[in-house]
């Protein structure tokens, strides 16, 4: 018990930078995500190409390696390489964003695709504007489809950050790792498996309370 | 003064030709129902007329306002001017299930007329009271019956106050005892002279709500004339065996 106490302000300050991560990845990858999923919907056919190729490239190689690349790769481009240096949170939290972004996107897609044609049809004979059917009509029942995706996406993401530890992130599983290997005691793999738990907790029942927000509006 | 005024109205999807020189018109005040069997081009006339659907040739002019000439459509701004005085009521009702009653009522004169709060919500209720929903003001659509759900989507077509009204089979997705409900409220609208075009399979309410009946065959109107003239007497052939189907 005495070790547990004794390790555990150090796990701590790894699960704030886990923590750091995952926030500003959504802050980031949210909004991106979705911008990708209406550029993907719209009627400019070269733009839809490419966002598909962006998804396919997000989705279509490992997280792990894509952490790699930023950090360590793209220095090495030519010409623009210097300018692409980030230091290791930075690195981190670009690879997670646009990684997240393209799953996101994909999640927001299949939510605009659950919108049926009449609520477009309803919106035009009622003279209201594009944005005007999108910002009050198509995105509030989008959103209730993408919830539980989305929400499922947020959690994985929890423990998706532990990835940056390749890059030596000193997040939790960073600390938890360094700390066995300093010890030669597995506790701190213990330790940190049930600070991820706590905060899975925590986000499974913020998520909860915005379904249950979005389905009631329904009733 | 026509309401609208269609001319030589064409059709097309593919080799498959939906609407063959359609041309009519309709003068303030009357109810013209629609008839004919599915496949007829009946709700795709009725989506031309709104813009829903693009027709290949022919021309629309709307309260005046040409919508398209000759099969050339006018400017955007042109076609929505003279598609706002419209309203359209849809077969699967198409409320926004994410607002209240009130709200799917307040939402388009609230964004698009920009009225004042308090006439919306005096324009709401009254509508509300005319549909006999007023006690459901705060229900969402999710929790109404079709029936219920459709007279709200009426309330929510009238309350842009269209100068023409447009009705897809109203009561084709409805349990066979909700249509009454349905079907009173547009007979009250027509007995207060609002001018309507109404696509349906209800003979009934054609003969007695209507002023006049267009038969429609094969993307033709194939008979056109009073209730009496069209369904008590039919002049054509096809009209005769449209009819003897309806009748159970």
């Amino acid at each position: 018990m005495a070790y547990f106490t004794g390790i555990l302000p150090f796990l701590l300050e790894g699960a704030k930078m886990t923590l750091f991560l995952w926030i500003m990845t959504l802050a980031l990858s949210l909004p991106l995500g979705f911008l990708v999923s209406l550029l993907v919907r719209g009627r400019f056919r070269p733009l839809t190409w490419l966002m598909e190729i962006y998804i396919y490239i997000m989705r279509g190689t490992p997280l792990m390696l894509q952490l790699m690349f930023v950090y360590y790769g793209l220095p090495f481009i030519p010409v623009v390489g210097p300018w692409l240096r980030f230091n290791r949170l930075t690195a981190a939290i670009f690879a997670f964003a646009l990684n997240y972004a393209a799953y996101f996107a994909e999640i927001f897609r299949g939510g605009f695709l659950a919108v049926p044609k009449g609520q477009y049809e309803a919106c035009q004979v009622l003279s209201l504007s594009r944005p005007q059917t999108l910002t009050r009509v198509v995105i509030p029942q989008m959103i209730r489809v993408a919830l539980p995706g989305i929400t499922n996406e947020t959690i994985t993401l929890v423990k998706d950050t532990s990835l940056a530890y390749v890059i030596a992130l000193a997040e939790l599983m960073h600390g938890a790792k360094a700390t066995v290997s300093r010890d030669s005691n597995p506790a701190a793999y213990v330790l940190a498996g049930l600070i991820y738990l706590v905060i899975v907790f925590a986000v499974t029942l913020v998520f909860k309370k915005l379904e249950a927000r979005y389905r009631l509006r329904e009733k | 003064m026509a309401v609208i005024e269609v001319k030589h109205l064409r059709k097309a999807y593919g080799e498959q030709e939906v609407l063959r020189d359609i041309s009519f018109q309709v003068t303030a005040g009357e109810v013209i129902a629609v008839i004919g069997s599915s496949g007829s081009g009946k709700s795709t006339l009725l989506r031309c007329l709104i813009d829903l659907e693009q027709a290949d040739g022919g021309s629309i002019t709307a309260g005046g306002v040409v919508l398209m000439e000759d099969g050339h459509y006018r400017s955007k701004k042109e076609v929505r001017r003279a598609t706002e005085k419209m309203g359209m009521v849809f077969q699967q009702f198409n409320l926004f299930p994410n607002l209240n009653v009130r709200d799917n009522l307040k939402l388009a004169p609230r964004l698009v007329k920009k009225e004042r709060a308090d006439a919306l919500e005096e324009r709401c209720a009254r509508l509300l009271r005319k549909v006999g929903l007023a006690h459901k003001d705060t229900a969402y659509p999710a929790l109404l019956s079709g029936g219920e759900q459709q007279r709200v989507a009426i309330a929510r077509a009238l309350m842009m106050e269209p100068e023409l009204l447009l009705f897809d089979e109203p009561t084709s997705s409805l349990d066979p005892e909700l249509t009454g409900e349905v079907l009173e409220v547009i007979r009250q609208l027509a007995a207060e002279r609002m001018t309507m075009i109404v696509v349906t399979h209800e003979m009934g309410f054609a003969r007695e709500a209507a002023s006049r009946v267009i038969f429609m065959d094969q993307g033709r109107v194939a008979e056109e004339g009073s209730p009496a003239e069209v369904l008590d007497a039919p002049k054509q052939e096809r009209t005769r065996l449209f009819l003897r189907s309806t009748l159970k």
